[in-house]
């Protein structure tokens, strides 16, 4: 098997900073069209900083669409679409760095805008069974909850996890929200009762392992560290690390259910630049589409042992004086779905100290990831890993 | 240059489904070089395109995880709900996702082993346990 490489060029550590991040109401049914949600949360970026629309020389979106610079009154010397689904949010991160490390642009804008729960004027609907992907649509295999539910089943053969470990998972998220006003169920606390008593869905996931859809924009302003000391009034978050790796690694290899994404190589590659361990973090935000993906996460960054995620979750270990508070917004499943962007959003909260009721103390170094567009076969997602920190 | 001899012509898949389709044949794509088996079409991943063939094998593996669909997402699968969702290894290599029938969905377990189901005329190679 091809093992990851590992450039050398670990020199970015600390010369990225975010020094805006605009954000608009995330929830279901706003009634917006998507690019109206990015140029609400551009404009919110904007207002945070100070900064002008011309300001803004670089533009990357997580979209496919050409309308975003004319509408958004936009001049910048690019405009990138980024698409590697729930890992979009740091590619884009990734290669604004580049942008701005190879000369390219000053101050780039990283821009999300998706609203799944409106219907969009001049959309036409997708074919029955488009959420399905290659062949295994052909037998039934549609949507990404059941190649999760893969996942789940696994670990439940291998290790022993059951259903109210998923159950936990589910509760401790929905702890975290109930006390958010951001989050989509804010003030709506669940049972581990409820969990069991919710609707088989894709076996061996209930109706409450699963997120829902939202609405919601949010844009992220990147400078050069150099440039954001510069700026008045603007508090930077400076990229410590970032690292991917891609599961089709783990498709050539015959591994593919035991890996949660290629997380080793996204995550060595991201702890060497930012030059710090596991136990640095104070503060943990994975994408969790799905309840299995913080059991697995945890196990495969290293916060636990492996096949012990669930009695981890279950003993309090991500709660928010846990031995490593995680998706403290909860996450996808119970704050909002924003793709990628939603554990980089909380990261960022957190590390502002503007994570009000889920604030965790101290907090000065945070991971974040993501994961999303598989590789031509379901279950081979790719995987980004950031560090953010708030010192260089 | 203007060589389409090297260039597989239409859908790389093709072989697969027309050996399906019309014997119930079961096919694989095997490098030459190295023996192994990829599904559906695939470079080898140390040998590239240069030696890959496709070659009948034995369908038949074992579970190594699966999903019960409770929800149908497709208004044709309507009638299939609840159905097992399986991906094979293949005793050739390769995973293979399939639908596990003949049997009830609750009781398709991981580890089982199972081969093609012939004869039904099925568009797609389902399996039945072993």
């Amino acid at each position: 098997m091809p093992q990851p490489r590992h450039s050398g060029l670990n020199n970015m550590r600390g010369q990225i900073a975010i020094i805006g991040m605009g954000l608009t109401a995330q929830g279901r049914g706003l009634g917006a069209t998507e690019l109206e949600l990015r140029r609400q949360a551009l404009e919110n970026a904007l207002a945070e900083t100070g900064l002008e629309r011309s300001a803004i020389d670089g533009y990357i979106h997580a979209s496919h669409e050409r309308e975003d610079i004319r509408y958004l009154g936009l001049s910048p010397n690019f405009s990138w679409p980024v698409q590697s689904g729930g890992a979009t949010a740091p590619s884009t991160f990734a290669i604004a760095a580049g942008a701005i490390l190879s000369g390219q642009a000053e101050m780039v804008a990283c821009a999300y805008g998706m609203a799944p729960s409106t219907p969009q004027p001049g959309a036409a609907r997708g074919p029955l069974g488009s959420f399905g992907y290659g062949y295994p649509s052909r037998v039934g295999m549609i949507g990404a909850a059941s190649a999760h539910a893969l996942h789940a089943r696994w670990h439940m053969d291998h290790f022993g996890t059951t259903s109210e470990h998923l159950g936990a998972v589910a509760v401790q998220l929905r702890q975290h929200a109930l006390h958010r006003p951001d989050a989509i169920t804010y003030g709506q606390p669940i049972t581990l009762e409820d969990h069991q008593a919710s609707p088989m869905v894709v076996d061996p996931f209930r109706m409450l392992d699963c997120c829902r859809d939202t609405d919601g924009g949010a844009v992220f302003l990147l400078t050069s560290a150099a440039r954001a000391k510069t700026m008045p009034g603007v508090r930077p978050i400076y990229i410590r690390g970032m690292g991917f790796g891609h599961n089709i690694r783990n498709w050539h290899g015959r591994d593919v259910y035991a890996h949660h994404d290629d997380i080793a190589p996204a995550a060595a590659r991201a702890f060497a630049q930012a030059g710090i361990t596991l136990g640095d973090i104070d503060v943990a935000q994975f994408y969790d589409p799905f309840t299995i993906s913080i059991i697995m996460q945890l196990e495969h960054y290293g916060f636990c042992n492996t096949g012990q995620g669930g009695p981890f979750v279950a003993d309090g270990g991500i709660a928010r004086d846990g031995k490593i508070p995680a998706n403290t917004g909860g996450g996808q499943i119970s704050g909002f779905y924003a793709a990628g962007f939603t554990p980089i959003i909380e990261a960022v909260k957190q590390l502002r100290g503007e994570a009000g009721a889920t604030q965790v103390k101290n907090c000065n170094i945070a991971l974040s990831s993501g994961h999303g567009l598989n590789g031509g076969v379901q279950n081979t997602w790719s995987h980004g890993t950031l560090i953010l920190g708030n010192e260089p | 240059m203007n060589d389409t001899a090297n260039l597989v012509q239409g859908d790389p898949d093709a072989p697969f489904w027309n050996a399906w389709r019309e014997g119930e044949r079961f096919l694989l794509h095997r490098c030459g070089i190295c023996g192994r088996h990829e599904w559906p079409a695939t470079c080898c991943i140390e040998h590239g395109l240069k030696a890959m063939e496709w070659v009948e094998v034995s369908a038949s593996g074992v579970v190594d995880t699966f999903t019960i669909f409770h929800r149908a997402y497709a208004k044709e699968l309507a009638a299939e709900v609840p159905y097992a969702l399986a991906v094979l290894r293949l005793d050739a290599g390769p995973y293979f996702h399939t639908r596990i029938v003949g049997i009830a969905a609750d009781d398709v377990q991981s580890g089982m082993r199972v081969h093609v189901r012939r004869g039904q005329q099925d568009p797609f190679p389902l399996f039945v346990p072993a």
